[in-house]
């Protein structure tokens, strides 16, 4: 069987087996323990001891507390990274074995958090490098020991990249003269124009 | 098979029978330390060579000791055996193994000599551990060497499943 939320492919079947562990919270609770793992995924800190208080009434054992932490993780980041509404979402549960209102809590908690958690997931993609700040300045070349009367001005960049394979912020210095300048800003404006028609 | 310790890891081993019963050791840190030593290396190499009962027992009687230690000995031999051999699994050198896979589809539609591009390319983080350290290696592929990766890759599994293969596993088992 297909499963939009699992990228239309097979359920895994570890999540088959967990379903049946969340089934023995009730479902208020179980709303709750979904609002914890989104703050998990949304990257802010996850209040173990709350899931803990939760999840203490169904008398579940620490592999299963873990276990139903892993699960709801893999289907509201899973249901965001398919792009899945909620309302496929809780069928697609219900099909799997998930009575009806721990799917719609689920479902209602992935709805109001769906967009944040897709704008994170997108953060969170492979990216490697991006530049952090760009800083200038322009001299203005009196003379050097080659010439007497040099006369000219000249642009000094420095680019800040942070390295998002080794980790770490580089500053990479570079200086150009007015007409090296003009072109690298006339061929970058170009490529803005051609990003803006993306948009 | 039987073990066979060397002069000084007997003389090592020889603090033992002195050492028995709880209380203070009246002993010097040197010579507790070689006991140590002794006693990790006996039940190393016994539980390493996986040797049966009768042998440790007949290895350990060149050391002299009481019946009642050598049962201990037997005992502490029998019940740490596995426990020391998964540790010791541990140690064989490893190659780096597969960690994660990130990846991204990419399409380049212009650069700076060629507009009007279509250039789709899938770029791979692929996070290796190796002895506990975190490496990762950045690749870039087009779709079809992909293809060709995910085939190669298949025929690699495929391969398990061949009468050949087959054969061996059993044997193992």
């Amino acid at each position: 069987m297909r499963f939009r939320f699992c990228g239309d492919l097979d359920c895994p079947d570890w999540v088959l087996a967990e379903i049946s562990t969340l089934a023995k919270i009730s479902s208020v609770k179980l709303k709750l323990i979904c609002a914890q793992v989104l703050r998990d995924l949304l990257g802010e800190a996850i209040e173990y001891e709350k899931i803990l208080k939760l999840t203490s009434d169904a008398k579940l054992e620490s592999g299963d507390v873990k276990a139903t932490i892993a699960v709801l993780s893999f289907i509201l980041s899973s249901a965001a990274k398919h792009n899945v509404d909620s309302e496929s979402l809780s069928s697609e549960l219900q099909q799997l074995g998930l009575p009806k209102e721990h799917a719609s809590g689920l479902c209602r908690s992935y709805e109001e958090k769906q967009s944040s958690l897709q704008d994170r997931l997108k953060a969170c993609s492979l990216r490697l490098s991006r530049l952090g700040s760009v800083c200038w300045r322009v001299d203005y070349i009196l003379s050097s020991s080659e010439l007497q009367d040099v006369n000219e001005p000249l642009v000094h960049l420095t680019f800040n990249v942070q390295d998002r394979v080794r980790g770490g912020t580089a500053a990479v210095p570079v200086t150009l003269s007015a007409d090296k300048f003009r072109v690298l800003l006339s061929e970058l404006k170009q490529a803005q124009a051609l990003m803006n028609t993306l948009l | 098979m039987l073990l066979v310790l060397s002069e000084e890891q007997k003389a090592h081993l020889g603090f033992l029978p002195r050492a028995g019963g709880a209380g203070k050791l009246n002993i010097d840190v040197d010579t507790v330390q070689h006991g140590v030593e002794g006693l990790s290396y006996l039940l190393t190499e016994s539980s390493k060579l996986m040797i049966s009962e009768i042998d440790f027992q007949e290895s350990i009687q060149v050391l002299g000791f009481s019946d009642e230690l050598n049962q201990l000995l037997l005992q502490l031999y029998l019940d740490n055996r596995k426990e020391i051999r998964s540790i010791l699994s541990e140690l064989a050198p490893k190659l780096p193994s597969y960690h994660s896979l990130e990846w991204r589809l990419d399409v380049q539609l212009a650069s700076r000599s060629l507009r009007q591009q279509i250039k789709p390319a899938v770029t791979l983080k692929l996070h290796l551990n190796q002895n506990e350290d975190q490496t990762a290696q950045v690749l870039q592929t087009d779709p079809s060497t992909l293809l060709h990766l995910i085939q190669q890759l298949e025929q690699a599994l495929g391969e398990m499943k061949t009468n050949h293969c087959r054969r061996i596993v059993r044997n193992m088992k």
